[in-house]
């Protein structure tokens, strides 16, 4: 085996890190966005069940959840490996996330909340055009750091025997006996994608700041 | 050669607790039967037992076997591939028919899972960098020195039983590794001075490392290899026996094995 279809075979399995992390974000983004405006304007009793939420999904170690997740609660949903490894690690994610926009939303001062409702908007709609396009902005620094975390816990699907670039790396590496290769190559495929999410998240947050707030 | 990893176990167990047992009351035969399909777990990271060739497909002693098993129940045969910690789970849970990954009986795993008629039989070795300066005449002379193993399998376990427990070998002074090729980086570059691991696995390893040599091998932890079924599925058991059973009459088994071992 040469050197390209080497790296190639490892490299086939980002297609399923990708995958994995495409379903992961994005989910957590939507579930961690509506949780977090509930736990900011929902009152007391929802912020306290938000809370547990977001302690119980931090507490878990993703791997323990991927385990419940797969082995057990799907025996009777028959989850595929793929599809319990993503909505696990988006349930972990979707806590995170919650954590993010919670900390942008109040991030942006309770005066301005009152200003909106001062001059006529609804509460929901105060919320929607005064405080949630400011928080957005306040959110991408931390929610890249997010996405990079995302996409390198996506490696631990391979514990449930999805084929992503970790596994492919474990099994060209012991029937090529050459391991240090196999992980470094892997590494520099992970470090690309990271690399590369974490710039266009950096191009993001530039196109849409605010002129006169930098 | 490898036991399953315990923390799957335990969260099994609690999640099945959690859950709520589901029962199958019809076997496994069955519906391999009408589906025409069985969906088998190995772990393709073992030499010469499961690997991956140039091309990226399975092959090894196991694969060709099971290959054979399939085709003589006249079903398609599934492969998934799955680290070793996860399989017996997997069985378990329903979502492998059976796996085939170099599994030695043991009662933990018995516990949860059935085991076919042992296919084949292999020996545990120690392995030294060709540095070495100590000796090992038999295997509890290991105790004297800095020892490596795969976590989890046999090997790790009779280390554990006959030279930690007893106080003859330090714990600070065996290393457990995920994966017993590792363990061999760590032999050649002297961090370990004795290797524990299963012989044929082993053989290959010192084939691709001139500066590695076996110094001891013989039957110790491992003993026979079978394969998992899942719990209580008598009729699947008898079907899978009664072809392992075929085989090993044919000579077909002797033949992978000098195939893939070449002994």
């Amino acid at each position: 085996m040469d050197f390209g279809q080497f790296i190639s075979y490892i490299a086939s399995g980002t297609i399923y890190t990708v995958g994995v992390t495409l379903i992961a974000l994005p989910s957590g983004l939507l579930i961690g966005t509506m949780l977090a405006l509930l736990y900011v304007y929902g009152g007391k009793t929802a912020a306290r069940v938000m809370n547990l939420y977001s302690t119980i999904f931090r507490g878990i170690p993703p791997i323990v959840l991927l385990f419940i997740l797969f082995f057990a609660v799907s025996k009777g949903i028959n989850l595929s490996a793929f599809w319990a490894g993503s909505l696990s690690l988006g349930m972990v994610s979707s806590a995170y996330q919650m954590e993010i926009v919670r900390g942008a939303l109040l991030s942006v001062s309770g005066d301005q909340l009152m200003g909106a409702r001062a001059v006529g908007l609804g509460r929901l709609q105060a919320i929607r055009y005064v405080v949630l396009p400011q928080a957005v902005r306040l959110a991408i620094p931390p929610w890249s750091n997010e996405a990079a975390i995302v996409i390198k816990d996506s490696s631990l699907v391979y514990a449930l025997g999805v084929p992503e670039i970790l596994r492919k790396a474990q099994l060209i590496g012991a029937s090529s006996q050459r391991y240090l290769l196999a992980y470094l190559s892997a590494a520099v495929i992970y470090f690309l994608l990271v690399f590369a999410t974490t710039k266009l998240l950096n191009m993001l947050e530039k196109k849409l700041a605010i002129p006169s707030n930098p | 050669m490898k036991k399953r990893f315990l923390l799957v176990v335990a969260l099994v167990l609690v999640a099945a607790m959690l859950v709520g047992c589901t029962s199958e009351s019809t076997s496994l035969l069955d519906k391999i039967k009408d589906q025409k399909k069985v969906v088998v777990g190995t772990s393709a990271d073992y030499p010469p037992y499961e690997y991956i060739d140039d091309a990226g497909n399975k092959t090894g002693f196991d694969i060709d076997l099971m290959t054979e098993i399939a085709k003589r129940m006249g079903v398609k045969l599934e492969w998934v591939d799955m680290p070793f910690d996860s399989l017996v789970a997997a069985v378990d849970s329903g979502k492998l028919d059976m796996s085939i990954s170099c599994f030695n009986y043991d009662e933990e795993r018995d516990k949860t899972v059935d085991f076919s008629e042992a296919y084949y039989t292999t020996e545990d070795a120690f392995v030294v960098s060709s540095a070495f300066t100590g000796s090992i005449v038999k295997p509890e002379d290991a105790a004297n020195y800095k020892v490596g193993v795969q976590s989890g399998t046999v090997q790790d376990g009779w280390l554990t039983d006959n030279l930690v427990t007893p106080g003859l070998l330090p714990e600070a002074n065996l290393s457990r590794y995920e994966r017993v090729d590792q363990a061999a980086l760590d032999l050649a570059n002297g961090r370990i001075d004795v290797l524990m691991g299963d012989y044929v696995p082993v053989q290959a390893l010192v084939a691709q490392n001139p500066d590695l040599l076996i110094v001891y091998n013989g039957v110790l932890s491992t003993g026979p290899i079978n394969i998992v079924l899942p719990d209580g599925d008598v009729e699947l058991k008898a079907e899978v026996d009664r072809i392992i059973k075929e085989l090993q009459a044919e000579g077909f088994i002797d033949q992978l094995a000098v195939k893939y071992f070449s002994e």
